[in-house]
């Protein structure tokens, strides 16, 4: 098998398996809909606070929701034992990274094609512009390269839900202030150039931590 | 011998940076005589990034060599950096209160710090929740590795976050050369007792290893 | 302005904090030192190194 097919067939192990339980793209999105919901409760309904305070709870709700999702990515392989059995499979560690990796996104990206129209809906918001879907896919690519890094580490200690947050929450932060505040220029009718300085710093982030993570991946699931 | 020559080296440079601070620079006009913490606030915060450095070199080479040795070296600079980062950021905190008015406030180079503050957090959080000392060990090393390429990012985005503010006028348009003169040496001094302090945490993780070892030995 | 209070407070905080810990190490060292000496003579004893 070549590379690309090896990685593709670990994507497809994780895609089966979630449209067999809809574990992680049913229940996040629930979740994300009581957050957006929650949100209206504690901002109001007035227009110009929420035109204000929009970009702050897309990415709050988006960011809770990739942690709750990420968290899912390796905790099933570990209580039924499937970690050791993909490890035992003829494929380096790097390719079970990209595997997984890229199935995290996949789910994240339902996930959120989901939830922004739900979220224009109930807030009255135009966030269906491609300005703002380039922004939301570059930004959930950086969350899914360290946040399966991380979901593998967290995995394997005592604490596990508890400490994704922990680690992937302060290094994303530079992602997370990028994209709230490429979300407000969009929002407010800027140009793609306005855009650039937020965007080149998501893409940065994107292509470092991809090669970091695939990098460093290997040593974090040893036995 | 080495040893003894840096710690008067230190010695004699952080007596002469005092000096420098509080007789021989000028006071700054704007700001008054608090400007003088600048010389405090910069080798804090160049300390937090240095601890980092040496986090990352010891995580790497812990990775590929898997020695105690590189891990002790990470683990101190980890513990060492905590200590300067913290001290950084209420430095800087007691900096924004007479010039901004605040005891806190979301300026790019603070805010910066409170983020690598908290990878710092998470660096030991990690360690501490690990089923085993090496797999700590290990998890602690990505984590080091992770954060510090995420340094130069945060430096970034932070400052392009707040890009609309006026930075801090020190900053701008370089510093008058006595200011400047006692800035390096301060760095210098702080730099060399950091040096010191990070070589005494080593040796005694060093011995707490070699306790451990012995322990074992006797059960 | 005259704020020579944060000035002082700034730097003593910074010189009590590394006085501080370097007194820390240096005392848990010289106890460590002890028991590791103490540890090493019984297992001499036991003739186990």
């Amino acid at each position: 098998m070549k590379y690309w097919q090896k990685i593709m067939t670990v994507t497809w192990k994780d895609t089966i398996a979630e449209m067999r339980t809809r574990e992680i793209i049913s229940s996040v999105l629930v979740f994300t809909l009581l957050v957006i919901v929650i949100f209206n409760f504690a901002f109001g309904t007035n227009q110009t606070t929420l035109n204000l305070v929009a970009p702050g709870i897309l990415w709050v709700t988006f960011t809770f929701a990739g942690v709750l999702s990420l968290n899912r990515a390796f905790v099933p392989e570990k209580e039924q034992g499937c970690l050791e059995g993909l490890m035992a499979c003829p494929v380096s560690r790097e390719v079970i990274y990209v595997g997984k990796m890229l199935a995290s996104l996949l789910f994240m990206l339902i996930i959120e094609a989901i939830a922004l129209p739900i979220f224009a809906f109930l807030f009255n918001l135009p966030v269906l512009s491609l300005q703002i879907i380039v922004i939301t896919v570059l930004t959930t690519i950086g969350f899914v390269t360290v946040g399966t890094l991380f979901s593998a580490l967290a995995v394997n200690t005592k604490a596990r839900e508890m400490i994704l947050p922990i680690l992937f929450l302060p290094v994303v932060i530079p992602i997370i202030i990028s994209a709230v505040l490429a979300t407000g220029t969009a929002l407010a009718g800027g140009s793609w150039s306005e855009l650039a300085s937020s965007l080149q710093i998501i893409a940065v982030f994107d292509v470092i931590f991809l090669v970091v993570s695939f990098l460093v991946f290997p040593y974090v699931i040893e036995e | 011998m080495l040893r003894k020559l840096l710690v008067w080296l230190g010695v004699t440079l952080m007596v002469f940076s005092l000096f420098l601070v509080f007789v021989y620079v000028p006071t700054e006009r704007t700001m008054g005589i608090v400007q003088k913490i600048f010389y405090l606030m910069v080798p804090m915060g160049w300390l937090a990034i240095l601890s980092f450095l040496i986090i990352f070199v010891g995580s790497i080479f812990y990775l590929a060599k898997k020695s105690r040795r590189w891990d002790n070296l990470a683990f101190c600079g980890a513990e060492t950096g905590l200590v300067f980062t913290t001290l950084a950021l209420i430095i800087g905190s007691i900096w924004a209160k007479p010039i901004w008015g605040v005891w806190w406030t979301w300026e790019p180079r603070l805010t910066a710090t409170l983020v690598l503050w908290l990878i710092y957090i998470a660096y030991f959080m990690v360690r501490s929740f690990a089923s085993e000392e090496y797999r700590g060990a290990t998890f602690a090393a990505v984590v080091g590795i992770v954060g510090f390429v995420d340094i130069p990012i945060i430096i970034l985005s932070t400052t392009l976050w707040r890009g609309m503010h006026p930075g801090p006028i020190i900053f701008q348009g370089g510093l008058e050369p006595a200011m400047l003169f006692t800035l390096l040496v301060s760095l210098a001094a702080f730099t060399v007792l950091y040096v010191l302090i990070l070589t005494q945490r080593v040796s005694l993780r060093n011995d707490q290893m070699e306790l451990a070892r012995l322990k074992e030995l006797y059960h | 302005m005259e704020n020579t209070g944060f000035l002082l407070a700034a730097f003593s905080i910074v010189w009590a904090v590394v006085f501080g810990y370097i007194l820390l190490m240096v005392n848990r060292q010289r106890k460590l030192r002890i028991e590791i000496a103490s540890l090493k003579a019984t297992l001499k004893e036991k003739g186990i190194e």
